[in-house]
């Protein structure tokens, strides 16, 4: 690979936003060469996006920053052709994929780029039915519209376009962020294919890390922290991107939580190979599964209930479940399945068209936290919640807002945002149960780190609370009881870690178990 | 079966009866455009009575105002009524209140008929291949196409979040001071997403000026041009028989 032709090359390039005081990220050097597959790794919002719209210059040709440094793509300066001219040698998929789709039905999607770049419609036509068969779309869902398809859906469909291009290089920003974990699993496959030049941002490393040659890792401020294989790297800095809040593998987590209380495992990355190296009285149940809180009394209960947006049709029936004061309920699902809309029923914020919702009202953490935001700044946001200042004090302390108190609620970083949202929820006791909607999703290590802390926390405190996640590893870490949804029912329910490591009913609904399940069933066969 | 009709003569056909029924200022001809209309989505395309009946409400209640108007204001009103009734092809056995009634059905219902049988992918493609509209304003019109059912879903969780801060159940419609609040959020919501589609389609090769192919040329067919001049036909006639 060291002698191959570079992709892409970056030398001491840096992006600044205007009145900011510093880069966003930068000065960094970097080489992708052609057939080479590297992940970007590094904590919100230390500048991997902004990066990745550097590259074929949409900043700074059409986002307002500054760019120093020089990027040369296949050997030529990136400013030499526009963003536009580059689409027939790079493919970008962008992290937000419902904002970004430009057709209206899956056809009209896939075949955007190829007409973009004048390409006769026989060849489109031929692209078009390789790239659905590559990304498993069946052939009937060619004219469908592109508005009646789910999130993960859109993704799919996404990933279909970037095959048909069939370019050069792929730049990825979070592909995965949203997806069941079969579609995961199939993205990463089809993106990361041997020998398909591909430069990935990704937070979740499980379905991607044994496709990647190369991973590139950013510090908080945006500048190289370490660059290498990946098991070289995760075995040699584990700790310090740990530190910095960076996802690492399960067993590097692990492997640094038991250096920490003094166990020594040799520097591994793999579950398999920690499983060989550990103690058999180490004890693994306080850093996979939480602690338990006393039950309280039922906060709602679900009768039979049919739930379906407004003006909607039914998109689940026949849910009965209840959830008590202290109790941690995952929702799980496929795309699709109908998780928001169950919240929203379970919440009491829609009614259910049958069956019967027993219980006090609840409230919904949205997955855009920023619905939950109407003030200028974060201290006036709890301030309109009715708290009285020394209160709003303390609320600020306790959720670890208090550095940007006078922020904007719209400029913080999504894990704040997040936080913010919990906080105003939680600030006064009117809410018994709240749902979580996807509370991890695009988090760093330290953002989900601590979101679990205060879903526990809240736990504590007797509220009940149901978390919506793709996430199995979290819902296991945060979890007593796991639902899991089928397209329009619920397929089960019970104790987190019974349905989590129960492969049959996992995959029949495209979910596969937590990377933990493992260290798991280790634990209790010691038992 | 107008499903399938090329959308480009079926716009025409319809801009061209629409022009029609302004010109022609007959209680006969607006009652006869507007049946044809009813009847076409009705009994051809097969869309619910009930679909109908709600969709010709809002071009009912502005028809109904020129009627009361021309009945309870008559002296006020006169003027217009009088400019109106001094059109070409003027029928005077009826009232002229009536007449712009009936117009303004037969022009809603003609518009309806062209919405509701018209794939607007296929009509936003069918300008940008054959009369040229900028690719760039093409895909433009399809992004907004896109935005309304995120709006929508965008507009729930902001209520459903409003409601959660206010300690209310959320009310079916929202009410006037609701819809001003939410105004500016989704003003924001829908420039922040048209600035991500507008940077994801430039990245995927859309650039004012550069020539670009089309997977489907939405060719127009003999039955188009036969199903066009029948149209022109039945217009003629109908005009002539008046």
């Amino acid at each position: 690979m060291l002698h191959t032709p570079e992709a892409i090359a970056c030398d001491a390039v840096a992006v600044r936003y205007p009145y900011a005081p510093r880069p966003a990220v930068g000065p960094l050097s970097l080489q992708v060469r052609r057939g080479e597959r590297v992940l970007l790794l590094g904590p919100s919002g230390c500048g991997k996006s902004s990066l990745l719209h550097t590259l074929t210059g949409l900043i700074p040709r059409s986002i307002a920053a500054e760019r120093d440094g020089q990027i040369r793509l296949f050997g030529h300066p990136a400013e030499a052709r526009s963003p536009a001219q580059w689409a027939d040698r790079v493919a970008l998929l962008f992290q937000d994929v419902e904002q970004t789709l430009a057709g209206l039905t899956v056809e009209d999607e896939i075949a955007f780029a190829l007409e973009n770049c004048n390409i006769p419609a026989g060849a489109i036509e031929e692209s078009v039915v390789r790239a659905m068969d590559l990304a498993g779309l069946p052939p009937e869902w060619r004219m469908r519209r592109i508005a009646t398809l789910s999130g993960g859906q859109k993704q799919i469909v996404a990933l279909a376009a970037v095959l048909a291009q069939d370019v050069d290089a792929v730049i990825a920003d979070e592909p995965t962020a949203s997806l069941a974990p079969k579609a995961a699993r199939l993205m990463a496959d089809r993106l990361l294919a041997r020998g398909r030049t591909t430069l990935i941002v990704d937070h979740r490393l499980g379905p991607i890390l044994d496709r990647i040659d190369r991973v590139i890792v950013l510090g908080a401020g945006g500048q190289l922290l370490a660059e290498g294989a990946p098991d070289s790297v995760f075995a040699e800095f584990g700790a310090a991107l740990i530190a910095e809040g960076i996802w690492t593998p399960l067993a590097v987590r692990v492997r640094e939580a038991l250096a920490r209380q003094g166990v020594k495992i040799p520097p591994v990355t793999q579950v398999k190979d920690l499983l060989a190296c550990l103690p058999p009285e180490t004890d693994l149940k306080p850093l996979l599964l939480p602690q338990p809180v006393p039950l309280g009394p039922e906060r709602v209960r679900l009768e039979h209930v049919a739930c379906a947006p407004p003006f909607g049709p039914v998109v689940v029936e026949d849910v009965s479940f209840s959830l008590r004061g202290g109790e941690v309920l995952g929702i799980i699902g496929p795309n699709g399945a109908g998780k928001s809309t169950l919240a929203a029923c379970l919440a009491g914020l829609v009614p259910p068209r049958k069956g019967r919702r027993h219980g006090a009202p609840g409230a919904i953490a949205f997955q855009n936290a920023e619905a939950h935001f109407s003030a200028d700044t974060v201290r006036a946001e709890l301030a309109a919640v009715g708290l009285p200042a020394a209160a709003v004090a303390a609320v600020l302390e306790e959720w670890g807002l208090g550095k940007v108190a006078e922020q904007h609620p719209f400029t913080l970083s999504m894990g704040q945002k997040r936080r913010l949202a919990l906080a105003l929820l939680t600030a006064t006791k009117r809410w018994p149960l709240l749902v979580l909607d996807e509370p991890t999703a695009g988090l760093d290590f330290k953002g989900t780190e601590i979101a679990a802390a205060h879903i526990r926390r809240l736990a504590g405190t007797g509220r009940a609370i149901a978390v919506i996640t793709h996430d199995a590893d979290f819902a296991l870490s945060v979890c007593d009881r796991i639902a899991v949804l089928a397209p329009g029912r619920l397929a089960a329910i019970g104790p987190a870690s019974d349905v989590l490591r129960n492969r049959v009913l996992l995959e029949a609904q495209d979910l596969a178990p937590p990377e933990a399940a493992g260290l798991l069933e280790w634990v209790e066969q010691r038992c | 079966m107008l499903k399938h009709f090329h959308s480009l003569p079926k716009f025409f056909l319809c801009l061209i009866w629409i022009a029609a029924s302004v010109l022609v200022f007959d209680l006969r001809f607006q009652v006869a455009a507007a049946v044809l209309a009813f009847a076409l989505l009705w009994l051809g395309e097969g869309v619910r009575l009930w679909k109908m009946i709600v969709l010709t409400v809002p071009f009912a209640l502005f028809g109904f105002g020129f009627l009361t108007t021309s009945v309870l204001f008559s002296a006020e009103s006169g003027y217009a009524l009088q400019m109106a009734g001094e059109q070409s092809m003027r029928r005077p056995d009826f009232s002229p209140g009536l007449v712009l009634f009936a117009r303004t059905l037969a022009c809603g219902l003609l518009s309806a008929l062209f919405a509701l049988t018209t794939d607007p992918g296929h009509f936003v493609r069918a300008l940008m291949v054959h009369l040229r509209l900028p690719p760039s304003v093409g895909y433009a019109l399809m992004q907004a196409m896109h935005l309304v059912p995120d709006l929508g879903r965008e507009m729930q969780s902001l209520r459903m979040a409003r409601a959660i801060r206010r300690g209310r159940a959320l009310r079916r419609l929202p009410g006037p001071g609701e819809v001003a609040a939410l105004t500016i959020p989704l003003l924001a919501f829908a420039i922040r997403r048209a600035g991500r589609a507008a940077l994801a389609m430039e990245a995927r090769g859309l650039q004012a000026g550069r020539p670009r192919s089309h997977l489907r040329d939405v060719a127009m067919t003999r039955g188009d041009a036969a199903g066009f001049a029948a149209g022109l036909a039945l217009l003629a006639a109908l005009l002539w028989a008046l």
